[in-house]
């Protein structure tokens, strides 16, 4: 058995390191829900393209020429899309690096097509970027900073988020066998939150541990190898990412040409039928050689990209030169290196478990959401024993604003900078800028309205105009079939982000319904307290100073 | 000596939470250094053990850190630690001088 006082100390542990990560966390978790479908996402938002249909794969190596001859810039690398849809319109892109090639820099990605005169046509990516935005938000836990810095908080973040984790597990296993499959629903609503609180800690433990661990390694290994290098491997480490690696480029033969596309693709098939490749990268060095990856899935297995496995590939022979990171073909170390990533991305077993990991998202978003409030509530039961009628101390009062304003500021901001991407294109220049924007504005406003109103009220109109701006979703794609000119829709799309955010819409206006009710019932040390009944400021400030 | 018993509290918590986090780190870099001299393979084994060396340190770090409350106060979580971190940087320069040969 726990002893009490230790139980006591974690309970401090917790409270502490949950109210400093829980925040980040909950954008961390809503928007890496919401990136689970940054695929569809990507096409949802890819407005229709002006470029003649793809060429077929028999015309790829005249494409590849003829883009090369007019682009030289495209002949250091290149990628040919095998599956092309309104995300990748075309046969053949390529990367420019306007301010010049680095990590990080600005990039933009061309796409080039045949007419039926068999004359090049190109264009610049015209999508915008609004699931990469929400991606971002998710690493960064929603810090507009450098990247470099927001992954070094991000890295803390994860830090606390692993002690609460372990924190939590402490606190809660003496109570384990009497509240594990409890769930008090009824009059003691703060009871309930708490059932609900640790039935989602505990059962989605498992997730959460991953994604703590991940999350650290993601954060800081760039630090931790240079550290390693320096301390362990005597400035080795150049050499150790090399060893044992098969040899995965080829010297360019200038009297040969690369194998044209079917033929590779059947080499392919021939090798791994069950790998399903969307695109082939050629990345051409100066020194003479090539470096060609395959890329795709393997829904049985877990893959070591976002939504992607790869393989080296030999341009020439079609031959798989390194199966490291090609799903489930892969040595038994590389596998379970993959599995770490596989198990952050969601990636293994296909739509079933993405849609999975969405609902564990959501779930661990709200974990975060009930944690601060909780805790906002049981300092009412700890003030009580000292006064006999207390009121809310400016502590709790602030954190429970920030509690609902960045939260719903989070949910409405992602909402309304998804359904602008239909109607930004075209109108405006820096499209990336303009979601942003949109994002932070809505952010910021929400937050600044949870202080103005205080939680309880906010609590209730936030997720109100949450609600709004996520049906804003469904409304923009629905105008854009009735007005012509704006927005757009894809011929045979699945109407699947439509829906999803009708349900997210439907979820907040029903929980906005019951906020409101308990705010109406709240005593007035509650942080649902909302001020008296048809308060006005006067009597409401007038019955603070009674209070006190 | 008192009677009463020992009772944890949250109330020492900086230097028991600040030597989990520098300590626990430097545990971390040095066990994980030990396993990729002395593990299967050594030193250059692979590509995939060297991101594995990577992979063992944010889990060794993050529980020392998470279970370092334990220690009655910060100044045995510091010595206690401290003492952890002494063998383990220890075992990675005797790992070193015997795989490597220390060049």
């Amino acid at each position: 058995m726990i002893r009490a006082d230790v139980v006591k100390m974690y309970k401090d542990v917790h409270t502490w390191v949950g109210i400093l990560s829980g925040l980040a966390l909950f954008i961390a978790f809503y928007a890496g829900a919401i990136t689970m479908f940054e695929g569809p996402l990507k096409q949802w938002a890819s407005p229709p393209s002006d470029l003649p249909a793809p060429v077929p794969l028999e015309r790829s190596a005249e494409l590849v020429e003829k883009t090369i001859a007019a682009h030289p810039e495209a002949a250091g690398g290149y990628t040919l899309h095998i599956e092309t849809d309104a995300a990748n319109p075309a046969r053949m892109s390529w990367l420019v690096w306007p301010e010049g090639r680095s990590r990080g820099a600005p990039n933009e990605t061309w796409f080039s097509a045949l007419d039926a005169n068999g004359e090049l046509v190109v264009a610049q990516d015209g999508s915008t970027p609004v699931a990469q935005f929400i991606d971002v938000l998710h690493q960064q836990v929603g810090l507009p900073l450098d990247h470099e810095l927001a992954m070094l908080i991000m890295g803390a973040v994860s830090l606390l988020y692993f002690v609460a984790l372990v924190s939590g597990v402490i606190v809660f296993l003496p109570g384990v066998a009497k509240d594990l499959f409890a769930l008090r629903i009824g009059r003691n609503l703060k009871r309930m939150w708490l059932d609900v609180h640790n039935v989602l800690g505990v059962f989605s433990l498992p997730f959460h541990i991953i994604m703590a661990l991940t999350a650290l390694v993601f954060a800081f290994h760039d630090q931790i190898y240079d550290l390693q290098n320096e301390i362990t491997y005597d400035g080795q480490i150049a050499q150790m990412f090399e060893a044992g690696e098969p040899v995965h480029h080829v010297d360019i033969d200038p009297a040969r040409d690369f194998l044209e596309l079917p033929d590779l693709l059947a080499r392919l098939d021939a090798q791994v039928p069950q790998f399903s490749i969307q695109q082939i990268q050629y990345m051409v060095r100066p020194g003479n050689e090539a470096e060609v990856m395959a890329r795709g899935i393997d829904d049985r297995y877990g893959h070591r990209g976002p939504d992607f496995g790869m393989a080296a590939i030999n341009p020439y022979t079609g031959d798989i030169m390194s199966r490291t990171y090609l799903p489930g073909q892969q040595p038994a170390s590389s596998a379970v290196l993959t599995s770490f990533f596989a198990l952050h991305f969601g990636n293994f077993g296909g739509v079933p478990v993405r849609w999975g990991y969405f609902f564990l998202g959501l779930a661990g978003a709200f974990l975060f959401y009930s944690g601060n409030l909780l805790w906002i509530e049981s300092r009412r039961k700890k003030a009580r024993k000292s006064s006999p009628d207390p009121v809310q101390p400016l502590k709790t009062k602030v954190l429970g604003a920030l509690t609902v304003g960045i939260s719903l500021g989070c949910i409405a901001g992602i909402s309304l900078t998804l359904s602008a991407a239909k109607f930004l294109p075209g109108r405006v220049q820096d499209l990336e800028l303009w979601h942003s924007l949109i994002y932070y504005g809505v952010f910021i406003a929400a937050i600044g309205w949870a202080f103005l109103r205080g939680t309880a009220r906010s609590a209730v109109e936030l997720q109100w105009a949450a609600a709004v701006a996520t049906l804003s979703i469904p409304l923009v794609s629905v105008l854009s079939v009735l007005v012509p000119g704006l927005g757009w829709t894809h011929p045979g799309q699945s109407w699947l982000v439509e829906i999803t955010a009708v349900a997210g819409a439907g979820l907040l206006f029903f929980t906005a319904h019951r906020t409101r009710r308990r705010i109406r019932q709240a005593p007035e040390d509650s942080i649902w307290w909302a001020g008296p009944a048809r308060s006005s400021a006067v009597t409401e400030s007038a019955h603070h100073v009674a209070a006190e | 000596m008192s009677d009463r018993p020992f009772r944890y509290s949250s109330r020492n918590w900086f230097g028991k939470a600040s030597a989990g986090l520098i300590l626990g780190f430097v545990i971390a870099i040095a066990l994980s250094g030990v396993w990729a001299w002395a593990g299967p393979g050594g030193l250059m084994a692979s590509s995939i053990k060297t991101q594995l060396n990577m992979w063992m340190v944010p889990p060794i770090w993050a529980l020392i850190l998470s279970l370092c409350f334990f220690f009655r106060s910060g100044v045995r979580a510091w010595a206690w630690l401290g003492l952890a971190a002494v063998i383990c940087a220890g075992a990675l320069y005797v790992a070193k001088f015997l795989v490597g040969g220390l060049t």
